[in-house]
């Protein structure tokens, strides 16, 4: 996920100016606190632009745009790619400006900026009291990427871990860390990080294009990929099955896991899977959605729609009991993760 | 079906035109010493400001440089000497046709030139053709055309140019130039180096330009042979080589760097019977880039286009008031890249100009031009213009025009989401201009309305890839002011150029302003000579545009520069100028989060023998 995006701004460097408009950010006396509530990750235009941080909460009755510019003064830097959080803190991944801002998650105050040792940073996860954020360093050499381990009391990169081509997607389970890699069709692997040793254990072969992560209710690591569904026992890292789609998907992604059921979103639509069952759905849950992204919780969806990449995008709350859309709320640039702040 | 028509209508003309009208010498000298005689002689309605080779060597060495004060052309520059795009009359960067001596030269790839890959002391005069001009100059002529034209001189010469510069941040140019020739036979040779570390401050913070530098070469050659008082052959070579690395943003540090490569070469064969001038030309056109994320490594993407062109060019005299010319042009396009494979492309086109001087207030002209291309159908596309004098002092202008703008090889072939289903941008515009003359001064007062439809815009589909669809539409408007006054007294001399625009540039779906289109926009260049000294002031006023997520503040730039003319010996001529860029050490961007430098120094010296 969110790297369409990236792929074509990198390689299209003429049409760095084709044009579009926007409206303007209202300017916004900041709100004290962000807890209770859902942060939204945007990544902002790939080529000099800005990331944007938003604010909805639980009752969906306050939203605020640029929550990190409006407390902090000052903007944050270009592709807000993704984020994390850990006790009081959120990690704000920067992947063009090789940076994690680190800001104190109900305040949004900057607590410090980690801006050596990364190199095209992409996600990061927490795991033994530890930072770990994929990189993908240079696009096209494959042997310059690695999972850089932070120190999160000193907030630094204090080791890097060489892992498989594009590193993206990371989770974590009994002190070890999945990192889902390959984009584009160019790898297939999960790599499997010791986080007491901090060294890469093994590498598991699933299907092309690794793009989402889920743990389920027995701990089991599902990996949804552009061609199969894999589980994988997490205590032995064997693969106990495979989920070939043989086609009834064309771009599957954003693999969620909530009250017993996998949801899956492709090409405008949103399907459901029991985690028990073994049957690719067809039937899709509701369809004609856009999302770039999207998170299910507590019988709740919440999708993000980039739009056009340009303008402003939305959140489109669904409430997956009625499949209805409950909510809608106009948010920043190309809004690309959310994250919840209990 | 048009296809024939318009042939015919070609043929039937040439077969039975009235004989008794014959060149004037004027006329045949225009057709000889010009690349481009029709900028000058079929385009009466129509502003056009040129910018001699004076103002061109008090400038430094890029196009955006000399048209960010000479303009009212906004341009976007990722900082410095990076990729910078005109955006013209609030039209966007492909909707600028750029041409070298009459041939368009706008890349195949994106569909835009980047103004800083040329050199403009390459060129002998720069001129400005405001509105709708794809009939004479094809696809991408929606807001303007920017002309770079090379004279050549048929007199007993022999000159030479050599100009040394340097300047802050280690800028250095050498720049020579010869121009020699007789009454036969002309030619033109010159080079110029460019480099610059460019590691200027970003203004208000710690940071430097540290991935800003660039060089680049560039040679040209242009000639003539006159072989009978009917036969003259011509040439005309450009090449530019340009390395540069990819500045940061204050958000995001740079390692990339770019080169690129053009050569652009013309023969042009032309003949004089009567009252016949016929022209056959034939050019090629090279293009190359290579775009390396990371300098420091061998990995590159790379995309190439070849375009060979043959253009012939009917020029019939009527009658003494009355002209008409065809122009039938054939190319082809081949491309390489990356991220296209081999695609290639054919276009033809037929050409009408006609132009008839009804009185001496009274000139009109009509234009019409269809095209066939091998990937798509491109509009029929057509021109008209007046030009009204009432007065000795006070004169009219009207044109109005259809145009175009061709997709790209990007938009159709790019890999994946190049889509083969586009249709050729499609504009229509009108212009009102009202032109005061007397004695000191010539103010001209332009509105103008550019309507723009199925334009192209990269969005993402069903499936999230990235495709180019003709779903945009445009409308744009605007007034335009420009006042030129020069002035003697005695052995002082003062010349002074005023500019202003005003500029509303919409979608017409979201009814807001575009991106880097600022409403107002204001220059001015005075400049004052005394005998062997010159001074001169420039001055540029940019109001606020709007951005992706955000506004961009206006800014203000102002540069100050002396010179000091000195006669070293019979045969030499030197000129020392020294030039303060950004007097006032004002931080300012035309395009967000990528500063553009401090205050800064250059010392030229100029020698001519």
């Amino acid at each position: 996920m969110n790297i369409k995006n990236v792929f074509v701004s990198l390689s299209i460097v003429g049409l760095i100016f084709s044009c579009s408009d926007d409206d303007a950010p209202t300017a916004i006396v900041p709100s004290t606190s962000y807890e209770d509530g859902i942060l939204i990750t945007h990544e902002g235009q790939f080529s000099g632009g800005f990331g944007t941080v938003s604010y909805v909460s639980n009752d969906f009755t306050t939203v605020e745009n640029n929550i990190f510019s409006n407390v902090n003064n000052r903007t944050l830097g270009t592709v807000a790619q993704s984020m994390a959080i850990n006790g009081d803190l959120a990690y704000i991944v920067i992947n063009v400006s090789n940076q994690i801002e680190v800001v104190n998650k109900n305040t949004f105050e900057s607590v410090a900026t980690i801006n050596t040792g990364l190199s095209n940073p992409r996600f990061m996860t927490i795991s033994n009291g530890k930072g770990y954020v994929t990189n993908w360093g240079d696009f096209t050499p494959a042997d310059d990427d690695y999972v850089a381990v932070i120190d999160l009391a000193t907030n630094a990169v204090v080791s890097t871990i060489s892992c498989s081509y594009l590193p993206e997607e990371l989770i974590e389970i009994n002190n070890k860390v999945y990192v889902a890699t390959g984009v584009f069709d160019s790898g297939n692997k999960v790599d499997v990080i010791n986080t007491t040793t901090d060294t890469l254990e093994q590498t598991i072969t699933v299907g092309n294009s690794p793009n989402s992560l889920q743990l389920d209710s027995d701990g089991d690591l599902w990996v949804l990929s552009s061609e199969n569904l894999v589980e994988i026992d997490t205590t032995t890292d064997l693969i106990l099955q495979t989920i070939d789609f043989g086609g009834a998907f064309a771009f599957p992604s954003d693999l969620n896991f909530d009250n017993g059921s996998f949801y899956i979103y492709d090409s405008g639509s949103v399907f459901k899977m029991d985690e028990a069952s073994n049957i690719i759905p067809t039937t899709p849950e509701f369809t004609n959605v856009n999302f770039y992204d999207m998170r299910v919780r507590n019988g709740l969806l919440y999708g993000l729609d980039a739009r056009d990449f340009a303008s402003n995008g939305t959140l489109q709350v669904y409430d997956l009991t009625s499949n209805t859309e409950i909510q809608t709320f106009t948010l920043g640039v190309i809004p690309g993760g959310v994250y919840f702040n209990d | 079906m048009k296809r024939r028509l318009y042939i015919s209508m070609l043929l039937a003309v040439c077969n039975f035109y009235i004989a008794n009208a014959q060149l004037d010498s004027i006329q045949k000298l225009d057709e000889i010493v010009l690349s481009d005689a029709k900028l000058k002689r079929f385009a009466s309605g129509f502003k056009i400001t040129t910018i001699t080779d004076s103002v061109i060597q008090k400038s430094s060495w890029s196009l955006t440089d000399l048209l960010r004060f000479q303009s009212n052309i906004y341009f976007k520059e990722n900082g410095y000497g990076m990729v910078s795009s005109p955006s013209f009359r609030g039209t966007n960067a492909s909707q600028t046709a750029v041409v070298w001596n009459g041939i368009n030269i706008n890349s195949q790839l994106n569909g835009q030139l980047d103004f800083n890959t040329i050199n403009s002391y390459n060129y002998d005069s720069v001129e400005i053709r405001s509105g709708g001009g794809s009939v004479q100059y094809g696809s991408g002529a929606i807001g303007g055309s920017v002309h770079l034209s090379n004279d050549l001189r048929f007199e007993k010469h022999a000159d030479h140019r050599l100009q040394l510069a340097y300047g802050s941040f280690d800028s250095k140019n050498l720049t020579y130039g010869v121009s020699a020739g007789n009454a036969r036979w002309s030619v033109d040779v010159g080079g110029s180096y460019i480099e610059s570390e460019n590691d200027y401050k970003f203004l208000g913070t710690d940071k430097i330009n540290e991935n800003g530098q660039f060089e680049n070469l560039s040679f040209n050659l242009n000639g003539g042979f006159i072989i009978s008082d009917n036969n003259v052959l011509k040439l005309y070579h450009q090449s530019f080589s340009g390395d540069r690395n990819f500045s940061g943003t204050l958000l995001a540090p740079s390692k990339s760097g770019y080169e690129d490569r053009t050569h652009r070469s013309m023969l042009e064969w032309n003949y004089f019977h009567d009252n016949i001038t016929s022209k056959f030309k034939l050019v090629h056109l090279f293009e190359e880039f290579k775009y390396f994320e990371n300098k420091q490594l061998d990995d590159f993407t790379f995309g190439r286009v070849n375009s060979f062109i043959g253009n012939y060019n009917l020029n019939i005299k009527l009658t003494e008031a009355t002209e008409l010319r065809g122009i039938v042009e054939a190319s082809i396009f081949k491309g390489d890249g990356d991220s296209f494979g081999m695609p290639s492309r054919e276009a033809l086109s037929a050409t009408i100009l006609w132009r008839h001087q009804v009185t001496d207030k009274w000139i009109y002209g009509f234009n019409l031009r269809t095209d066939y291309t091998s990937d798509f159908e491109s509009p029929v596309v057509f021109s008209a213009d007046t030009k009204y004098q009432l007065t000795d002092w006070y004169s009219i202008t009207l044109n109005g025009s259809r145009n175009f703008r061709v997709p790209t090889f990007n938009d159709l072939y790019w890999n994946p989401g190049g889509n083969l289903e586009l249709q050729p941008e499609r504009s229509y515009q009108v212009d009102l201009g009202q032109q005061f003359t007397y004695k000191f001064f010539d103010l001209k007062i332009n509105g103008y309305y550019i309507d723009t439809e199925d334009m192209i815009q990269w969005l993402p589909n069903a499936t999230g890839v990235f495709s180019p669809l003709n779903v945009d539409a445009v409308k744009s408007f605007g007034g335009e002011f420009e006042l030129l006054a020069k002035q003697t007294f005695g052995e002082h001399q003062v010349n002074l150029n005023a500019m202003y625009s005003y500029t509303i540039s919409e979608n017409k779906a979201t009814e807001e302003q575009l991106i880097y289109v600022p409403f107002h926009k204001a220059n001015f260049n005075v400049s004052y000579a005394f005998k062997k000294f010159e001074g001169f002031y420039q001055h540029s006023y940019y109001g606020e545009v709007s951005i992706i997520g955000g506004d961009l503040e206006g800014y203000t730039v102002g540069n100050l520069g002396v010179a000091y003319k000195y006669r070293l010996s019979p045969k030499l001529d030197s000129k020392l100028q020294f030039t303060i860029n950004n007097i006032y050490n004002n931080a300012y961007q035309n395009v967000a989060f990528r500063p553009m430098p401090n205050r800064n120094f250059l010392t030229q010296l100029t020698l001519k023998f």
